[in-house]
């Protein structure tokens, strides 16, 4: 690794003031103080928030109306060519088990189980066409997520903290809030550093848990107190002070001896971000938070998922206040028993409406309180899926998997709202221009150009070829954009 | 750079005619079709647009195919530029084509527009096709021979040691630089220590080196290290971040694999015997064919499967489905890459979806490299490794199976006295047996799951209206999970009431066993007398739930209820319960009342019946003599049988594999490659053509194509590339391996890219160094410890770390060695010397991988819950080396040390220092354990606080600590302990930097 490499790389953990004390020569930090150095273009926004449905979240019961489906509802179901499903045969076309109903003056159809976002469909622009490469969870949840079907690949996250550098000292660059159950399909190898410097992969938060941030502080133990920590760090410093004077010219002993004391700065800012007891009653009640302690528990049910989605929501938003520059929340975890994910194989309506009303109340939630404080302008919020689900019933009350099509929306940071693009067809089975679908190339290639970053200028040498979040992929979808 | 492929040189007479005729008036501009015009097809149209693609119906591969346009009809006139659409597509600010790349420039539109008009001649044999580099002028593909040594001054001859000196120096003279002066012994024993080691040297060690006074006292410590056990496994991890190597299958699920430690270990013990590098790497691709029967042979072979595997795609997506044959793809694909990017430092995996972009690897030379591993898996399979017991199991075998045979000849021959009576009584038997025993997949009720046996659980049928009984029966469910199987969920504590209101609230109980555990039933029904009640609603409520595994469920087969007539009337009910986990198909409410069950075949007597009067009529079709031999026949098998099973068993090994138990759809090949094809764009929807297994032709005097007698014997074709790899010839092999070796030695590689010497990769800082090293390498007993000798004993190794202003000036880097690099400690060896200098390092060598997590819910989606794992009790705590390696949730404390990610091939570990990084080893609950142990181990050696840290400071860091250093630890520990004294060393820039 040379020189710049290295700093890079202890930048993106280190934050802007680090990069610059080490970097100030250097002219890709001519402007340290803006907090965002603009990379190839002047950016729309700065952050961005995914919401991440794990287990496959169904189209065609919450944002793609098919009228088709309710008409033909419990008729076979022919679309014309032979279908092979992941794990069943095809059953009877089966309409969503809620209705449907337009909101907001772009008169957007969303379905009952996701009704809280009819307030923020103004704000929002739907992709209908969306195409997945493969239709297994592990693979399909990568894709999403890093933009491969394979492991090894850095998240969105990653690229961006690699690209754009962080905004805040004291709170890592790219956050990831698990579903409390457990985590998706791939653990976390969805959120990882990829080949790109470690520094810059997702740090795991669990607002719910005792240690929200591994390591923050240590385990219960009887000789680490406030004072003995103070007391230590600052004769840490001394040594580590008087070992580099007679190691001049090795920059990296320099910056361990700063990431001990970001590591302090962290410590006194993390708590507080985390700390929800100075919202405001009706915050709280916004993001459906009644209680904000609470039991994890094994299944699902609507309290639940509305406590862990709207309490993540909220999180998030403090987050991003503070200078986080990404934040991935996952709704959904592994695919054990019972169900504790979108992955409906046996029944639509028992496990879709509680994660639906969760994820929409929190999400609808985090919209209007970002709008309030005025950074939903400079923040994207994502929701997507790994795939969708299939029109028609697998024989049972539940859907098939469906890589052929599903549904993708974002809301603020330059998105234009209100509006629709790639419709799917009738049945919401496959695009409506099986030529053109959209790709998460495509949307991982916006979102970057939203941040001001060229999806094919954004490259990292790898084992001798320059990868790209976007492979050889992606176009920007103007369509979408205000 | 181009290739075009032409069959014969001479143009037609007829259409040199009309060539003739179209040129005559504009015969200044007609462009050159090879030379000006086939490049442009080449760089902007030919990927989409060929004949295999044919990407919006159009191919230009052929005249013919440009003649014949595509779905938007022709386009191409000859003589009529302006009504050629070709031009249309390619010209504006905008054009529609390219669609992906640069826009042709104005000359390259001339050049077509002039060739149309020139008539497009386009002579019949010229077909154009993707470019390929066929350009192997390039450093790494060159003859590997033995350089001259460079030639030095007298004065700097003084400074060689070794002949890696001598080529260090000269470039270093070139530069106008020298080398550094020696470091001090007791930096030079740690340096090397942990270089061959990973571990600290003990300050025993450390004072018997600095005080030895024999000249060769250097040469001898590094002797011992390499000859210690804890060079191979220090050496070992180098090897498995290059492979990948993981202990769980990764991607959905990432579930256990249990045995793939034995490669782990076989990597160790070869380093430590110092294996010759091209047995190494032989035995790695195809040591089950070329050594079957050792305890290296098959482990060795756990490099090929080291990557991830999809679990899902290859055991649960039907074989059906188009998915099958891109996860199969995907897989070979990963084997593919880790064996040509760990030995010989090629990228071919860049060519599976078009021709490599940089190298002079074809898409057909990847897919033939697909082709090798056609034939194996990754499973886990069995061997034995001992010769002996091999032989014997397969005499063994082959003697059962001739007595099985004979037994069956005999038997076949009496059951055809048996006629149609025989086959009649058979069939019989057969439609009994297919009818009443097991069960399909519906099982019954289960309830939701409950930590405590207490909480009550009902469930009931509901009838319409009200029905009599006579009797209730009760059947358990069965199902083989925690291998419960019959009688699983029934209840220990239960009664049976009837109602005539759906709530139960007044009720009569027929059957109370609520006052002491009920036997488990098994798979034997359970009848009640119901005394010909009406009611309308029957509950069975447990009271005590049956157990699980560590929680507690109800769960049922079928609620029977017989009316008087001895009709079942249950199907007629509707099922309600207090709760129900409702997994279908196995598990819902419904599966109550299904009349499916499990039903064993003990529990029909009219079946053994049958079976009785059919055994009594087989006996009497034969003779004494043949019962006779019957039955000597059968004893030998017995016989033959136990001996086998008396034999030791076999071993296992997660390693490639032709013959495994099939799980779900994925199954064995049984040794028969499964074809490979070049695919289109790496699309399995698109496949060309089927490819033979071989290697690149990119090397003078190394041909790729493998001379195979049977093509179709999977393993001669790893044996094949494991030799073309191996070859002398092989340029890449050698140069690879050093290079990898110096890299781990000095911090920086030779050539930069160690997984890549393609034209992407970094170029050799001394070529002739390397090559020096890789020829004595591969020519003088291919031993690592040789080679590790070689550079060790170099002056160069033995430079002090500090800088100067001349070298910082001339070469910030250090590229060219003027120093030594400073050694930022790896994960591995921060963690094993914590352990070693808080007294816990446990050295017992191999054997499977170290838990350092909780593992939950195994059965499906594993939880590997680190925060759940206590250092501070844990029973032993052995070297890194031996952890049980994760793939999807990496071990947080050594993933922010930025240890290997086993989702990738890591030929060289990224080192950052961050934020997260201090915390973990400020607090991580290891580092806060360790601090303790530490401090108690110094207590138990002196009262005396000063001495402690006297003490702390020699084991941690090799020397006494500085007066002024020792004021400050003494402040901390008068005011705050001991243990925060040892956590203070432990965070230190000294301990984690090594000079």
């Amino acid at each position: 690794m040379d020189r710049r490499e290295f700093l890079l790389s202890a930048g993106g953990g280190l934050g802007g003031i680090a990069l610059a004390s080490l970097l100030q020569n250097e002219p890709l930090l001519a402007n340290p103080q803006t907090g965002t150095h603009i990379l190839h273009h002047p950016p729309k926004a700065k952050r961005v928030v995914q919401l991440y449905m794990s287990g496959a979240a169904s189209q065609c019961d919450t944002f793609d109306f098919k009228p088709q489906l309710i008409k033909d509802n419990g008729n076979n179901w022919d679309p014309g060519e032979q279908v092979q499903l992941f794990q069943s045969s095809p059953g009877k076309t089966m309409q969503s088990p809620w209705k449907w109903k337009q909101y907001g003056e772009s008169g957007k159809w969303l379905n009952e189980c996701v009704a809280p976002l009819g307030d923020c469909v103004d704000d929002m622009a739907f992709i209908h066409n969306m195409v997945s490469k493969s239709n297994v969870h592990g693979p399909a949840t990568f894709m999403q997520a890093t933009g491969f079907i394979l492991p090894g690949f850095p998240g969105m996250g990653a690229w961006i903290s690699y690209g754009l550098g962080s905004m805040t000292d004291n709170l890592p660059t790219f956050v990831v809030l698990p579903d409390p159950r457990g985590f998706a399909p791939n653990g976390a190898a969805n959120w990882s550093a990829g080949f790109l410097p470690a520094s810059n992969q997702g740090t795991m938060i669990r607002p719910n848990s005792k240690t929200p941030i591994s390591n923050l502080f240590p385990p219960e133990n009887d000789f680490v107190t406030r004072n003995s920590d103070r007391d230590v760090l600052q004769a840490l410093k001394q040594l580590n002070q008087q070992h580099q004077q007679t190691r001049a010219g090795d920059s990296r002993l320099n910056a361990r001896i700063q990431s001990y004391e970001l590591a302090a700065k962290m410590q006194l800012q993390a708590p507080e971000v985390l700390d929800l007891s100075g919202e405001t009653k009706s915050t709280l009640q916004r993001y459906g938070l009644d209680f904000v302690d609470f039991e994890v528990q094994e299944g699902i049910s609507e309290a639940a998922e509305i406590a862990y989605f709207g309490r993540n929501c909220l999180v998030a938003r403090r987050m991003l206040e503070q200078g986080v520059r990404f934040v991935q929340i996952w709704s959904g975890a592994d695919n054990g028993h019972p169900r504790r994910n979108w992955d409906s194989h046996e029944d639509i309506k028992r496990d879709h409406w509680p994660l639906g009303r969760g994820m929409s109340i929190g999400a609808s939630a985090l919209i209007k309180d970002l709008k309030q404080r005025g950074m939903l302008d400079d923040t994207i919020i994502l929701w997507t899926t790994e795939f969708g689900r299939m029109p028609c019933s697998q024989g049972s009350k539940g859907r098939d998997h469906n890589p052929f099509v599903f549904t993708n929306w974002l809301a603020g940071g330059g998105i234009k709202g209100g509006t629709t693009y790639g419709e799917s067809d009738q049945w919401s089975f496959k695009p409506a221009d099986p030529a053109n679908p959209t790709m998460c190339y495509d949307v991982h290639a916006t979102i970057l150009h939203q941040l001001g970053i060229d999806h094919e200028k954004l490259t990292y040498r790898h084992n001798g070829i320059d990868r790209r979040l976007t492979d050889v992929h992606g176009h920007v979808i103007e369509n979408i954009l205000s | 750079m181009w290739s075009v492929t032409r069959q014969t040189q001479e143009l037609t007479p007829l259409l040199a005619l009309c060539l003739l005729a179209t040129t005559v008036p504009t015969i200044a501009a007609e462009p050159d079709f090879e030379k000006q015009v086939v490049p442009i097809f080449q760089q902007h149209c030919i990927r989409c647009h060929n004949d295999s693609t044919k990407d919006g119906g159009l191919s230009l591969e052929t005249k013919q195919g440009a003649l014949a346009g595509g779905e938007n009809g022709r386009i191409l006139m000859p003589g009529v530029a302006e009504e050629s659409l070709l031009l249309d597509y390619v010209v504006g600010p905008e054009p529609e084509m390219p669609k992906k790349g640069e826009p042709l420039t104005k000359t390259e539109i001339e050049t077509l527009r002039n060739w149309i008009k020139a008539g497009a001649v386009w002579p019949p044999a010229v077909r154009i096709q993707e470019a390929q580099l066929n350009d192997n002028d390039w450093w790494s593909f060159q003859p590997l021979t033995q350089p001259p040594l460079p030639e030095l001054t007298d004065n700097e001859q003084q400074q060689v040691r070794t002949p890696v000196d001598a080529f260090l120096l000269a470039r270093l003279r070139k530069a106008g630089l020298n080398y550094s002066p020696p470091a001090d012994r007791r930096t030079l024993i740690r340096r090397v220590y942990f270089d061959l080691t990973g571990l600290p040297p003990t300050p025993a060690e450390i004072e018997q080196f600095v005080q030895d006074s024999d000249p060769r006292a250097y040469e001898k410590l590094v002797d011992r290290l390499l000859a210690s056990p804890r060079y191979g496994e220090r050496w070992a991890r180098h090897w498995l971040d290059l492979v990948h190597y993981a202990d769980t299958h990764g991607y959905d699920k990432d579930k256990l694999r249990e045995n793939a430690w034995p490669y782990r270990d076989y990597v160790i013990r070869s380093l430590n015997e110092d294996r010759p590098y091209a047995q190494f790497i032989q035995q790695q691709i195809a040591g089950d064919i070329l050594n079957p029967f050792s305890q290296d042979g098959v482990s060795a072979t756990g490099f090929i499967v080291a990557g991830p595997f999809d679990w899902v795609g290859q055991i649960e997506i039907s074989e059906k489905l188009i998915e099958k044959k891109i996860t199969r793809n995907l897989d070979r694909d990963d084997m593919v890459a880790t064996v040509m990017n760990t030995t010989v430092s090629l990228t071919v995996q860049y060519a599976r979806c078009h021709n490599h972009k940089f190298d002079p690897i074809s898409q057909e030379d990847y897919y033939s490299l697909q082709a090798v591993f056609a034939g194996i898996d990754r499973a886990e399979r069995s061997y034995d490794p001992d010769p002996e017991t091999a032989s014997r199991r397969k005499t063994l075998q082959t003697f059962l199976e001739q007595s099985q045979s004979q037994h069956q000849r005999l038997d076949a021959q009496i059951r055809k006295r048996g006629g149609g009576k025989l086959e009649r009584l058979e069939a019989e038997l057969k439609r009994a047996m297919n009818a009443k025993q097991g069960q399909g997949v519906e099982y019954g009720y289960h309830s939701q799951v409950e930590k405590s046996d207490k909480t009550p659980k009902w469930v009931q049928l509901n009838f319409k209206q009200p029905v009599t009984a006579e009797k209730i029966t009760l059947i358990p469910a069965f199902d083989n999970y925690n291998n419960i199987g019959a009688g699983f969920g029934f209840p220990k504590r239960f009664r049976l009431e009837v109602s005539n209101t759906s709530d139960f609230k007044s009720a009569t109980t027929i059957a109370d066993h609520t006052q002491q555990d009920y036997p488990n039933p098994g798979t034997s029904h359970i009848q009640t007398d119901a005394g010909q009640k009406k009611f309308q609603y029957i509950r069975m409520t447990a009271t005590k739930l049956a157990p699980r595994s560590n929680d507690f469920i109800f769960a049922l087969g079928e609620l029977q209820v017989f009316a008087p007539d001895g009709k079942n009337l249950s199907s007629q009910a509707q099922v309600t319960s207090l709760d129900s986990i409702e997994a279908a198909p196995r598990w819902s409410r419904q599966n109550l009342i299904d009349g499916k069950y499990y039903q064993s075949l003990e529990f029909y007597t009219d079946l053994s019946e049958l079976k009785q009067k059919r055994d009594d009529f087989l006996a009497s079709l034969s003779t004494g003599e043949e019962k006779k031999s019957l039955q000597q026949l059968s004893a030998k098998i017995q016989q033959l049988q136990s001996n086998l099973k008396k034999l030791p068993d076999p071993e296992k090994v997660f390693a490639a594999a032709t013959d495994f138990p099939a799980q779900g759809n994925f199954r064995p090949t049984k040794g028969q490659p499964r074809p490979v094809h070049l695919l289109s764009r790496g699309s399995e929807k698109a496949p060309i053509r089927e490819v033979a297994a071989s290697a690149p032709n990119l090397i003078d005097g190394l041909p790729g194509n493998f001379p195979l007698r049977d093509p179709d014997n999977e393993g001669a074709r790893r044996v094949a590339l494991a030799h073309w790899i191996t070859s002398r010839n092989n340029p890449l092999t050698w140069r690879s391996l050093v290079n990898r070796v110096w890299l781990y030695h000095f911090g920086k590689a030779i050539v930069d890219t160690p997984n890549d010497f393609g034209k992407m990769g970094a170029q050799p800082t001394h070529p002739d160094l390397l090559d020096y090293l890789a020829s004595r390498f591969r020519d003088e007993g291919q031993s690592l410890k040789d080679l590790h000798r070689l550079i060790l004993l170099s002056t160069a190794y033995q430079q002090s770390s500090r800088t100067n202003p001349a070298g910082s000036e001339l070469d910030g880097d250090n590229r060219l060695l003027w120093r030594m690099n400073r050694r930022k400690l790896e994960a591995e060896a921060i963690r094993d010397s914590v352990l070693q200098i808080s007294g816990k390092l446990d050295l017992e060598m191999y054997g499977p991988g170290d838990r350092l997590f909780v593992l939950e819910k195994p059965q499906h989606s594993p939880h590997y819950l680190y925060r759940k794992y206590d250092p501070a009790t844990a029973e032993r705590h052995r070297r890194s080396i031996y952890r049980f390696i994760v793939r999807s949730v990496p071990d947080p404390f050594m993933e922010s040390l930025d240890c290997a990610d086993p989702s990738q091939l890591t030929p060289k570990r990224i080192e950052t220092l961050t934020a997260l990084q201090a915390l973990s080893l400020l607090n991580d609950q290891f580092m806060i354990s360790m601090s303790v142990f530490f401090a108690e181990s110094l207590e138990a050696q002196s009262a005396d606080l000063t001495a402690q840290i006297n003490h702390a400071f020699q084991t941690a860091l090799g020397r006494s600590p500085e007066p002024d250093e020792l004021k400050i630890l003494q402040t901390i520990g008068a005011q705050h302990g001991l243990k925060n004294v040892c956590r203070l060393i432990l965070n230190s820039n000294e301990f984690i930097f090594i000079d």
